[in-house]
């Protein structure tokens, strides 16, 4: 009787700790450096901005706005990792009982439409947000990711600023809508959640199963290595932000490290696809260096900041049902669709940068080398600054 | 943890990562040494930067408790 109890806990324990309890940064970090090494090798680098663009796109031109029909939905990768992604989230949230619909003040939805807005047009400069144009271009060797780095450094402090200053000038009041009158009986949906999300689960592997069954297995595996990288970011809840913004704010420099950490086991990884020829040199080699990159940074890490959520962040919190993020997300696509078409039609894209390839200016070692040592810089900065605060400004 | 008696109470339900830390922190500066304050959240990154930043300031983190829809927070001012 005794032992089944002890057997029955150290379940229960187990279960926890992978479905409710929050994921250690560091091993979110390992696993996201991982999955970008094996999903170049399956098809191609992980993104964000491209597929909810395609879905703006197809929105502008069922309007009648745009004259060409963009890429289906279903069959285009950028598309695809991005469903994937929000169901994996999904599914992760309702196994942890965390998906709720959560309302916020008039201020903070504003905020939201602002900081997508912004997200909106710094991605569009940027070819990418903090995934397409810092994160999966450094892994893939590609220089864009330096001065979207410090971009995103810039527009997360400014983005601080202003919410400290916001603190001050508007102590917004909080919104709390109760789900139910209270004494009302309620079905208890928390208890079923987790069902729903094993529900989620085998969808997403039939679906998968179904595109293989076309000729289309691909796309069903960047279907499933999106849910599994939405996975990752919602158990860990990692969020971009915090690693530029958190210096800043309380000095915390935990997300940021597991980012270092990350891209440098990713970057060998995908070297060696590289270098054996499995992908192409260019892939993933953003022509935004470094114009677009920079000042694309700085805008989008200023709305991101603003908005509670980065690409990959916004999508998850999405998926958990945060109202907030729905909303940047809708200016977010649409601003990037619409400043995306804006660049290309003008001729102005050709002005955010060019593509440099670091192994052409550095050979492979010592782009690793570079990588990792303007990483492990990063690295030192705000592990110093953790324990010094010199930076800090929030406190 | 069964019965903490809050001297002030933050209601920062419905906003989102990061205002209730930052909130919190300009609650806990109108506060008296060993006094309690009660931080109502539905964010649920709060549960674990609420105490990350506590520990980080040098405050006492008492604990969470679970209401309908949302989390009560309590910590202590150092």
């Amino acid at each position: 009787m005794a032992e089944e109890s002890v057997l029955k806990n150290k379940f229960k324990q187990g279960y926890a700790a992978v479905f409710y309890e929050q994921w250690p940064a560091l091993t979110g970090g390992l696993l996201l450096g991982l999955f970008s090494i094996l999903i170049v090798a399956w098809s191609r680098p992980w993104g964000i901005v491209g597929g909810i663009r395609n879905w703006a796109d197809w929105l502008f031109y069922g309007l009648g706005f745009y004259p060409l029909r963009p890429e289906n939905p279903f069959l285009f990768s950028g598309s695809v990792m991005d469903i994937g992604f929000l169901l994996g989230t999904f599914g992760s949230a309702l196994l942890a009982k965390e998906f709720a619909f959560r309302w916020a003040p008039t201020l903070e939805m504003i905020k939201g439409l602002v900081g997508g807005t912004l997200m909106g047009v710094g991605s569009a400069l940027a070819i990418g947000c903090n995934v397409g144009a810092f994160y999966t271009p450094l892994i893939n060797l590609s220089a864009s990711g330096f001065p979207m780095l410090i971009g995103l450094m810039i527009g997360g402090f400014i983005g601080l600023k202003y919410l400290l200053w916001e603190l001050e000038k508007f102590p917004s009041p909080a919104a709390f809508v109760p789900a139910a009158k209270p004494g009302k009986k309620r079905f208890a949906w928390k208890s079923v959640q987790p069902y729903l999300g094993a529900l989620v689960f085998l969808g997403l592997v039939l679906w998968a199963y179904v595109y293989a069954g076309r000729a289309f297995t691909e796309i069903g595996g960047l279907l499933l290595f999106g849910a599994a990288f939405g996975i990752i970011l919602q158990r860990c809840r990692f969020c971009f932000v915090r690693a530029f913004r958190d210096p800043f704010m309380t000095g915390e420099a935990g997300i940021a490290k597991a980012i270092v950490l990350s891209i440098i086991l990713g970057s060998l990884g995908v070297a060696v696809l590289k270098w054996t020829g499995v992908r192409p040199e260019s892939t993933y080699v953003i022509p935004a260096f470094w114009g677009g990159s920079l000042f694309g940074g700085i805008i989008f890490g200023i709305g991101m900041v603003i908005a509670g959520g980065c690409g990959s962040g916004t999508l998850w919190r999405v998926a958990e049902g945060q109202l907030k993020l729905w909303a940047a997300l809708l200016t977010f696509a649409t601003f990037n669709s619409l400043t995306t078409t804006f660049l290309r039609s003008t001729g102005w894209r050709q002005k955010l940068g060019r593509a440099v390839f670091l192994p052409d200016v550095f050979g492979w070692g010592g782009s690793l080398l570079f990588i990792a040592g303007i990483l492990l810089l990063w690295y030192l900065l705000v592990t110093w600054n953790e324990e010094t605060n010199k930076f800090t400004i929030g406190f | 943890m069964e019965d903490v008696k809050a001297d002030e109470t933050l209601d920062a339900r419905g906003l989102s990562c990061p205002m209730p830390v930052l909130k919190t922190k300009k609650a806990m500066d109108n506060l008296k040494s060993g006094q309690v304050l009660e931080i109502l959240s539905t964010d649920p990154g709060t549960r674990n930067d609420l105490p990350s930043w506590t520990k980080r300031t040098g405050n006492e983190f008492l604990g969470e408790k679970q209401d309908d829809g949302y989390l009560r927070f309590y910590v202590k001012k150092k």
